[in-house]
């Protein structure tokens, strides 16, 4: 097991963002979070990157505690992640951006260098290397955020709605760049709410609901459940279902 | 960029032979010490982004060292150097160290509390001088103790340890130390996710920062061979480091000399016409550029170039199209 989150929860004040959820997720696999909106999703996101500490509940990732541990020392871990409303550092390069997180695993600047370029490539946005990050457009952000986390070498990426704002050309680029680090190797989670990236990229789905798990399996049976259809289209009208 | 460089120590180099009157040799040493203090704020202050608005507790500090080896024991006040070094780097750990772990303004408040916390205590303690300060050797016993009747030595003294700290800190924007720095700055969270070690970073930073501003008292006050609370650690010292490096471009190598040589003249022109009456001026003109930078170029005189230069350079070329047709 690669990830193990075990009965997760967070409370801000009285409100339960995150009620006792649970997620495991083996080597190699994609996962996709989905739920309406203010499901706990990015809560409990936030809490497997070591941005929030779960109030309860525990994460272990490669047979390591991480609960308590630092953001920063879950990137050491290997779990990289991108952030929902793009968090480049604007007033630096498309390359220093990526050099940044080079640096994690290569003291050295030449080191770094190497890793970057290859990420560059890899990711597509070696022309735009030398612009500053705040002239890219939303979609140049994301895969900006895609190749930082990718250069810091990680074994799990969390993707926190990485595709969304994206026009369908776009999407289909992202989705072919994610097969491509899935392919090289490193485990996915993805939170989205664009169910045609789920469908086609998740092989194994999980539905958050009012900060609990309500289902779990894979995409084509989710989307046929009934909890799941009630949690997103609310409960049927009685006149239907009679 | 290279240019630049070669031009700027040549510059440097040959101003006191070229303009050898004491008046110019005078503010010659006034921009290169400024200039020094501003470089090593700049470090935490430009490519970190934690702005200090108490520089002066490391400048005052490295100011009195010397100062008291002397007073206390009659050592020449070179001596007093580390001392005030360490004394600087503990004072960067005690203040950093708890500032860093928030974000925002808590650290820029708490170094303006703590300066002013040393100045008012440095003013009423007697073995520092109280509100008198302290005075170093009237004359040389030696040439250990620096006191030169020429101010040449010190203007090339000065000069080099501007040019270290400069080489420092080129080979920080290079390194991950430097981009660790600006990443810092630009966003601590998404510096966090990519496993950058905020707190630390920062807490050396200041430290870095701390030692060189301590050094740039201790040459100030070597030079001078007076101290009191207020030429060590003053306000008006804290805020004018800011100043400079905002003036120039904070986070950029040279920016902090750009703000030094545009505030040093304007500076002394305006104490020259008004004279000794004319202190308190020196706030007003503060007041001023923080005014103008808000209002037309945060990013400072840098950032302007970099508007401005391929504009001119655009209509440099159009003028010149027609004489090639």
């Amino acid at each position: 097991m690669l990830l193990e989150a075990t009965n997760i929860s967070k409370a801000f004040g009285d409100f339960q963002a995150v009620a006792g959820a649970d997620l495991r997720v083996e080597e190699g696999e994609i996962v996709g979070l989905i739920g309406p909106n203010g499901a706990g999703k990015s809560t409990f996101f936030n809490c497997l990157a070591g941005d929030l500490t779960p109030t309860t509940g525990r994460v272990s990732f490669a047979g390591a505690e991480l609960t308590h541990v630092s953001a920063e020392a879950h990137a050491r871990a290997g779990i990289g992640r991108t952030f929902q409303v793009p968090a480049t550092f604007e007033d630096m390069t498309v390359f220093e951006n990526v050099m940044v997180g080079a640096f994690l695993r290569h003291s050295r600047r030449d080191d770094a260098r190497d890793r970057t370029l290859s990420v560059l490539d890899m990711t597509g946005l070696q022309q735009f290397a030398d612009q500053p990050a705040r002239r890219l457009g939303t979609p140049g952000r994301k895969r900006l955020e895609i190749a930082r986390v990718l250069a810091t070498e990680p074994r799990l990426m969390l993707l926190d709605e990485a595709l969304a704002g994206l026009t369908p050309a776009e999407i289909q680029q992202a989705i072919a760049l994610v097969r491509a680090i899935h392919a090289s190797g490193v485990t996915l989670v993805i939170v989205e709410h664009i169910m045609e990236v789920i469908m086609t990229l998740a092989v194994r789905v999980v539905v958050f609901n009012h900060g609990r798990v309500i289902a779990r399996g894979k995409p084509e049976e989710v989307v046929r459940d009934q909890a799941v259809i009630e949690a997103y289209l609310g409960r049927r009208h009685r006149a239907d279902a009679r | 960029m290279k240019w630049a460089s070669l031009v700027l120590s040549a510059a440097l180099l040959a101003y006191p032979l070229l303009l050898p009157d004491p008046f110019y040799l005078d503010v010659g040493l006034s921009f290169l010490l400024v200039a020094l203090s501003a470089s090593a704020w700049n470090i935490v202050g430009g490519y970190a982004g934690q702005v200090s608005v108490g520089h002066g507790m490391f400048f005052g500090v490295g100011a009195y060292a010397p100062l008291l080896v002397f007073n206390l024991w009659g050592a020449p006040p070179v001596a007093g150097v580390p001392l005030g070094i360490i004394i600087s780097l503990i004072l960067a750990v005690g203040v950093g160290t708890p500032t860093f772990r928030l974000q925002g303004h808590y650290f820029s408040m708490a170094t303006i509390a703590v300066a002013e916390l040393i100045r008012i205590l440095v003013g009423t303690w007697p073995l520092v001088g109280a509100a008198i300060g302290l005075q170093g050797p009237a004359v040389g016993r030696a040439w250990w103790d620096l006191t030169f009747r020429s101010e040449l030595p010190y203007y090339y003294l000065f000069l080099a340890v501007l040019a270290l700290l400069l080489l420092i800190t080129q080979q920080v924007e290079r390194s991950r130390f430097g981009y660790y720095l600006r990443a810092i700055k630009s966003g601590e969270r998404a510096a966090r996710s990519l496993g950058v070690p905020v707190q630390r970073t920062k807490l050396y930073a200041l430290m870095l920062s701390a030692v060189f501003t301590s050094l740039a008292g201790s040459l100030y006050a070597i030079k001078t061979g007076f101290v009191d609370p207020e030429s060590g650690f003053g306000l008006l010292i804290s805020v004018q480091m800011v100043i400079i490096a905002a003036l120039g471009g904070a986070g950029t190598l040279y920016g902090p000399l750009v703000g030094a040589l545009v505030l040093i003249p304007l500076q002394t022109a305006t104490n020259d016409w008004l004279g000794g009456g004319g202190t308190g001026l020196t706030y007003i003109l503060y007041g001023g550029i923080i005014v103008l930078l808000a209002r037309f170029e945060p990013g400072g005189l840098h950032e302007l170039w970099y508007a401005v230069a391929p504009k001119l350079k655009r209509r440099l070329q159009r003028k010149e199209r027609p004489h090639a047709a």
